[in-house]
């Protein structure tokens, strides 16, 4: 038995290479095609929503035989590559939670997603979804993707402090300013703030409230950031800064439990931060209440207000391609997003759904009713301009200074962007 | 051993590297290749990456923010060296001839059973702004303390301590095991002559540390130079980018940005850094132990 161990060396050799291709070949066990019910696998970035989406399921299961099987990532940036990543192999999802705007875009430009035309034509038919979203799902003049949820950008506040400082809803900006100025004057901070990723609520009020023209110009490149009107509008928040009224920018405690505590009075968030508040131990009504905020010019009418919107998307070339389809028809309907909005406690898009919570049934009726909807900062602003106004707005958070320096760094990387596009 | 069984013990130990190096190849070699094919090619990470040339790297060192990076990774280096190494040394050389001196060693040593992203977390709880150490600072009478993580370079610096929090302890033990291999002959003839402190150290102690020496402060320069879980966990490399490091603009750049081309460019950038400094300080340091 001299070859024995030669042998051995092959076959360990073998083995691992067998146990390499094995894992690269992917398997694709769980393929579905064509199947319009069943198991559909789930990806999302909203990891804390997850028991959100296993009560969905429920009643997805109960109306149209689909249960999902949801993979939360709490990382935005390690999910964003894991579905980047996915389109390369057959794995590629059949659900899965994207952003609007330039992201949506890159994905449309390669055929990765599929198109969803037909499902908005119906839902808007059937006065299902309205025809104000369907501009931040169409490019190029079709539709893809679905709407994840819609909030929007208001004001919450600690319901007790208001009270003892004997303050009430504001319903002009002035009103606004002047509550701010009591609270301070009673040694009570007015705003939150933070240097780390949301730095840019406030920014994104103090211009779409003063012009939404302006901001709006800002996410297509015809506004500069160094534009004379977005440096005043910058001067009139480090004049508020200097006055001291936002939190610290380095807390790093949730905001919730801030705004609960009392670290401050108030908090400028989407609509799903009643969730937090909640979870905190709030309850509406009693401890918090919210309001839309009034815009900084009167003479801005309707109001404007911040909306988010995410997609939930199919992959062209996924296995579970027509189960997701399914899915995104089903959620489009009134009886989804009922189940939706209790189990997040949030605005549905659907305005034939049914709102438990009474305060946020009112919001997304006055919204419709009375505001004009600008898109979130967020999303309108393209990624690599995104990801510098956001470091700018936390520095500039941190050590509140002569605005321009900031902007310039901003306009360099909006500069460098827009050279690209053409 | 005959010739035809030396061929075939030769064949069996070729059979069973075989599999750790086909493992080495395709989990470090090719996605190393990659990166630096990537770095060469515009690419989002969907489709296909175009082919740029040098343009990701020229698009690198135009950026003056890039510049910011390599200034705080340069601290890292010099700050890494400084503390947790210096400190290591001190406590092994204060411990090592004690009784009962790896009870004096263990307290240091539990920090390193916590990943990097845990003592981000664990220091971002004491020095945010009105956090731990500045209540605690209130307390005695201090009420304007400085912004630990909001002011630039002194964010860095308290990462760095954090960070070396972290690394004494290990530290100490390598080099207490370094010492504890010195034999004793020399340590008691220094001793018959004499030598005390600063003495014994300088001229017995040190130099006979030296190849251990080397590989502790060649694996902190690595390690520093590639500084990313602990800055991700207290700053995410703010205010701003003030405290950004290479690996975290690495990061932001791939990941954030999906502007995987740049990303891979700064990738390759810190893999020539990092290998050309260990290379060289390895080869210079290791030379000399010929010369004790």
């Amino acid at each position: 038995m001299k070859s024995t161990p030669r042998r051995m060396g092959v076959l360990a050799t073998v083995s691992v290479a067998a146990l390499a291709l094995t894992a690269c070949s992917g398997g694709g066990g769980d393929s579905t095609d064509g199947a319009t019910t069943g198991t559909l696998n789930f990806y999302t970035d909203k990891a804390a929503w997850e028991p959100d989406f296993d009560t969905l399921s429920e009643t997805s299961s109960g109306d149209v035989d689909i249960e999902l099987n949801t993979t939360g990532y709490s990382d935005a940036n390690q999910y964003d590559a894991f579905i980047r990543q996915s389109f390369r192999t057959n794995k590629s999802p059949g659900l899965f939670s994207w952003h609007t705007g330039s992201s949506l875009k890159e994905l449309v430009d390669e055929n990765l997603v599929a198109e969803t035309t037909d499902i908005w034509t119906k839902a808007i038919d059937d006065g299902y979804v309205s025809e104000d979203l369907k501009k931040y799902y169409t490019i190029d003049g079709k539709q893809y993707c679905v709407p994840m949820n819609i909030a929007y950008w208001i004001m919450y506040y600690n319901k007790a402090i208001f009270d003892e400082n004997g303050l009430d809803k504001p319903t002009t900006w002035e009103e606004l300013m002047d509550d701010a100025a009591t609270l301070k004057a009673n040694g009570v901070t007015p705003f939150y703030q933070t240097s780390v990723l949301f730095t840019f609520p406030w920014f994104q009020q103090l211009v779409a409230g003063t012009d939404p023209e302006l901001y709006n110009g800002l996410s297509t490149g015809e506004v500069k950031y160094t534009d004379p009107r977005i440096v005043d509008i910058m001067n009139v928040w480090l004049d508020q800064q200097k006055q001291g009224w936002f939190s610290d920018a380095g807390s790093t405690t949730d905001p919730a439990v801030m705004l609960k505590q009392g670290d401050m009075a108030m908090i400028n968030f989407g609509s799903f931060f009643g969730a937090s508040l909640d979870a905190a131990g709030m309850t509406q009504g009693t401890d918090y209440d919210f309001f839309v905020i009034p815009a900084v010019d009167a003479s801005v009418t309707p109001n404007p207000v911040a909306v988010e919107t995410g997609p939930l998307c199919t992959a062209e070339n996924s296995p579970q391609r027509d189960l997701g389809m399914a899915f995104a028809e089903w959620w489009m309907s009134p009886e989804a997003q009922t189940a939706w909005s209790d189990a997040r406690g949030d605005v549905p898009f659907n305005p034939k759904a049914t709102v438990a919570n009474e305060s946020l049934s009112e919001l997304g009726t006055s919204v419709a009713t009375d505001d004009q909807l600008v898109e979130r900062y967020f999303e309108a602003t393209p990624t690599p301009i995104l990801t510098v106004a956001l470091e700018q707005f936390g520095a500039f958070n941190a050590n509140p200074g002569d605005p321009l320096p900031f902007l310039q760094k901003i306009q360099d990387a909006a500069d460098a962007y827009w050279a690209d596009q053409n | 051993m005959s010739r035809r069984d030396s061929t075939s013990y030769q064949w069996s130990a070729r059979g069973f590297i075989a599999p750790g190096v086909i493992l080495v190849a395709v989990l470090l070699y090719a996605p190393l290749l990659w990166t630096t094919y990537l770095s060469f090619t515009e690419y989002n990470g969907l489709g296909d990456p175009d082919w740029v040339g040098l343009a990701n790297y020229g698009a690198m060192f135009a950026d003056p923010e890039f510049f910011g990076s390599l200034g705080n990774t340069l601290l890292w280096v010099a700050g890494t060296l400084i503390v947790p190494v210096g400190l290591g040394l001190g406590l092994a050389l204060l411990t090592f001839d004690l009784k009962g001196g790896i009870w004096l060693r263990l307290p240091f040593l539990i920090p390193y059973a916590i990943s990097g992203i845990g003592v981000g977390l664990i220091w971002s709880f004491i020095l945010q702004s009105d956090g731990a150490l500045d209540q605690a600072l209130a307390l005695v009478g201090v009420v304007d303390p400085p912004r630990w993580l909001l002011d630039a370079p002194l964010n860095t610096v308290v990462m760095i301590l954090a960070s070396a929090w972290q690394g004494v302890g290990v530290n100490a033990l390598l080099f207490t095991i370094g010492l504890q291999s010195i034999p004793k002959e020399p340590l008691e003839a220094a001793r018959l002559d004499g030598a005390r402190g600063a003495r014994l150290f300088g001229s017995i102690l040190w130099p006979m540390l030296r190849p251990l020496t080397a590989v502790v402060i060649g694996l902190s320069i690595v390690a520093s130079l590639k500084t990313f879980d602990i800055v991700q966990g207290m700053t995410k490399g703010g205010p701003g980018r003030a405290s950004e490091t290479l690996a975290l603009t690495m990061y932001k750049d791939t990941f954030v940005n999906s502007d995987y081309g740049l990303g891979s460019a700064i990738a390759v950038f810190l893999t020539i850094v990092t290998l050309v400094a260990s290379v060289l300080y390895l080869r210079q340091q290791l030379s000399k132990k010929n010369e004790i």
